[in-house]
């Protein structure tokens, strides 16, 4: 152990020695391998990056990895024994989606069915203003049209998800402005939204009154908006309260027939609550092939599909850091010829054959690590400048750290070229004859 | 008392030529330690070949090769390394001092080699020592391209002597020299006999032939197992050439066609060392 560790620290000061004493030529390799170890970590950052920010969308929009989920039928009873059975448990939420309308009463809203703003059969779309119903959409004309046709005016419909819990344990938000629901204090008699994206863009472009219509209420109560998230979803969409909402509509109503309904998201600790959630509702007549829990996988599928993309850039990068190696070879077999005499004399000396090869390997591998910090530092600094540059067009660039997988296949890639740039010369080197130097 | 070093009808061929030619024809040396011995002999002789195969820089044809009273003759590559660096310093005629490195590091390198590790301090120590004893410890952060050809050789020996050998061979080592140089350097490597080290000396100088004990003439591949004075060496009845003058040697010409002197002593009493 002692020898092998004599050897690899001769090695290593013969290998700096070298370096230190060729700076040009080791430059000279470092140019040419830099841009194929540049390939290949950009490919790896390029797909972790690709791959992280699919999967904080596919977290906000899905759930997080590991989640366990359910939708359930969204009858009264099964809501009720949901929200009864999590009420106050921080390990898992309900989550029950209804249809709400804010703005005038009696108005067809802008959106009607709570579409997206800027898409057809929404307000706004190519073809003018929309009314949907049951037969299909038509555009609302100018005039208010027959007494049959109901006037469009100023409300905006939305989907309502009514939350036992903070949901952003298991859908991270990202908050966008004001604040997100808090579930310790006392329940408001004014309902607390917070809205997402989309239903932020129909309340900035139209001036509706705080009437919030929910079907199964007696009275509209005044809906206070305090925070708008990014929540990934298309249409607009506001989240509240379940006990705040109990004051205007008992939380036992039964879920929208659309969209889905009920729905319950659970830690994947908590197991025991699944148990016990799954027993009541079989226990109070919800069906039990109705009731099935899943794990959220989006990481897995994910990589299934990145996973062929990522290859074929490797396998480009790959022949670009070929080339970098042709380099350092041929760099390397030129600086063996020129050091016959020294070879030789480290030979004479009591340097063996394998040492010496070894230390033309240390050369060659230091100047691929070299090559890989660099091509790593490299890419760490253009990913924080396009963090700081393009963070308006691709909010995910703004928190993105180098990942760490992109600087292990840089140095990877550093030194594989090392050792095949440097093998041949390597070779040659401890073929080198002795008696060179007693003869010259 | 078993001597240093025994060689017992070595052999060497130069193969991949038409017709092989001998180098090297049952050669049989003695040397004991702390014994000196120049070997004489024109270019071509196979005074080179010999050094490098007592060298273990090559492996001769037939014959046994002796160090210690240990068969070395057929050695493998890495034990033949181990030996290089343990048993034997050598002193070529060109120096081979690596440039980039100081001349404190040009020593070192013979301690950087792989054969065992010497930590840093002791490393430094070895070296200065080293360069003390040949004169010139204040020049260790020197390159070569700044020493004197005599500095630079000297830089050599210390590098041939930081390991403390058994034997020094020394390959024309004054060569490049001018003759006031060259006689400090053979000092130093005598010196190094006083403290046990054989030493092979191969060259053409008269002088410093003989200050070593015993002289020994190598022809076409044959040594002259008659101890002999670089005198008789180079007399111009024996040896078929002019007397060179003291000091000067003889030239590769005027020492073409030098055979073995007849009745040299085999004993060698008195040559100076």
């Amino acid at each position: 152990m002692i020898r092998l560790s004599g050897r690899f620290r001769s090695a290593l000061i013969i290998g700096i020695q070298g370096i230190r004493a060729r700076k040009m030529r080791t430059f000279l390799s470092m140019v040419s391998l830099f841009l194929g170890v540049l390939a290949v970590v950009v490919v790896q950052a390029g797909a972790e990056t690709v791959e992280q920010a699919q999967l904080a969308n596919l977290a906000v929009q899905v759930g997080k990895d590991g989640t366990r989920q359910a939708y359930l039928p969204g009858s009264p009873e099964s809501v009720r024994v949901s929200n009864e059975t999590l009420a106050n448990r921080p390990d898992g939420v309900v989550i029950a989606t209804r249809q709400a309308i804010v703005g005038e009463p009696g108005v067809v809203p802008v959106n009607p069915g709570g579409t997206p703003f800027d898409q057809p059969g929404g307000y706004g779309g190519p073809g003018g203003p929309m009314y949907c119903d049951q037969y299909g959409c038509r555009p609302i004309s100018p005039g208010g049209g027959d007494a049959g046709t109901p006037v469009p005016g100023q409300a905006i419909e939305l989907t309502l998800n009514t939350l036992t819990g903070d949901i952003r344990q298991f859908k991270p938000f990202r908050q966008v402005s004001g604040e997100w629901l808090e579930f310790t204090s006392a329940p408001s008699l004014a309902p607390r939204l917070v809205l997402n994206l989309e239903a932020a863009k129909g309340f900035n472009r139209h001036q509706v009154p705080a009437e919030m219509r929910i079907d199964g209420t007696t009275a509209n109560p005044t809906p206070r908006i305090i925070g708008v998230v990014d929540d990934g979803s298309p249409q607009p969409v506001a989240y509240s309260r379940t006990d705040e909402l109990a004051n205007w509509i008992s939380p036992n109503t039964a879920a929208s027939e659309f969209g889905p309904g009920l729905q319950v998201m659970l830690a994947p600790t908590a197991g025991e609550l699944e148990r016990l959630l799954i027993l009541r509702l079989t226990a109070t007549g919800t069906p039990a092939d109705q009731i099935h829990f899943e794990t959220i996988q989006a990481r897995e599928n994910i990589a299934r599909d990145l996973a062929l993309i990522r290859w074929i850039f490797l396998g480009m990068a790959s022949l670009v850091l070929l080339i970098g190696v042709a380099g350092i070879l041929n760099v390397g077999l030129a600086t063996v010829g020129e050091r016959v005499e020294e070879f030789a004399l480290r030979r004479a000396v009591g340097t063996s054959r394998l040492l010496l090869a070894g230390i033309v390997l240390a050369e060659t591998l230091l100047t691929g690590l070299l090559t890989a910090t660099a091509a790593i530092g490299a890419s760490a600094l253009a990913l924080s400048a396009a963090g700081a540059l393009l963070a308006d067009q691709a909010p995910f660039l703004e928190d993105m750290v180098f990942p760490w997988r992109a600087g292990v296949a840089g140095v990877i890639a550093g030194l594989v070229a090392g050792l095949l740039g440097g093998l041949i010369p390597a070779i040659r080197a401890a073929r080198i004859p002795i008696a060179t130097v007693m003869r010259a | 008392m078993t001597a240093l070093l025994e060689l017992h009808g070595i052999t060497k061929t130069l193969k991949g030529q038409r017709t092989p030619r001998t180098i090297l024809d049952g050669v049989d040396l003695t040397v004991e330690s702390g014994e000196s011995v120049a070997i004489l002999g024109r270019s071509g002789s196979g005074k080179s070949t010999l050094l490098s195969l007592i060298g273990l820089f090559d492996r001769p044809d037939g014959g046994r090769y002796l160090l210690g009273g240990q068969d070395i003759t057929r050695l493998s590559e890495r034990r033949a390394a181990a030996l290089r660096s343990a048993e034997f310093g050598f002193v070529f005629q060109r120096f081979f001092l690596l440039k980039h490195l100081t001349a404190a590091q040009n020593v070192a390198m013979a301690l950087v080699n792989g054969q065992g590790w010497l930590p840093r301090r002791k490393r430094r120590a070895r070296t200065m020592a080293a360069l003390d004893q040949v004169g010139i410890a204040h020049l260790a952060k020197h390159r070569p391209a700044r020493l004197s050809g005599g500095e630079q050789q000297r830089v050599a020996v210390a590098r041939a002597l930081v390991r403390e050998p058994r034997l020094l061979l020394a390959d024309e080592p004054t060569g490049a020299l001018d003759t006031e140089t060259g006689n400090l350097v053979i000092e130093v490597m005598r010196s190094a006999t006083e403290r046990g080290c054989g030493l092979i000396l191969v060259t053409h100088d008269r002088d410093h032939a003989n200050k070593m004990r015993r002289v020994l003439r190598l022809d076409d591949g044959v040594l002259n197992p008659a101890t002999t004075t670089p005198d008789e060496a180079w007399t111009p009845h024996s040896a078929g050439m002019q007397a060179a003058p003291s000091g000067a040697g003889p030239t590769p010409e005027s020492a073409a066609g030098v055979s073995a002197p007849d009745g040299a002593d085999p004993t060698r009493e008195g040559v100076p060392r």
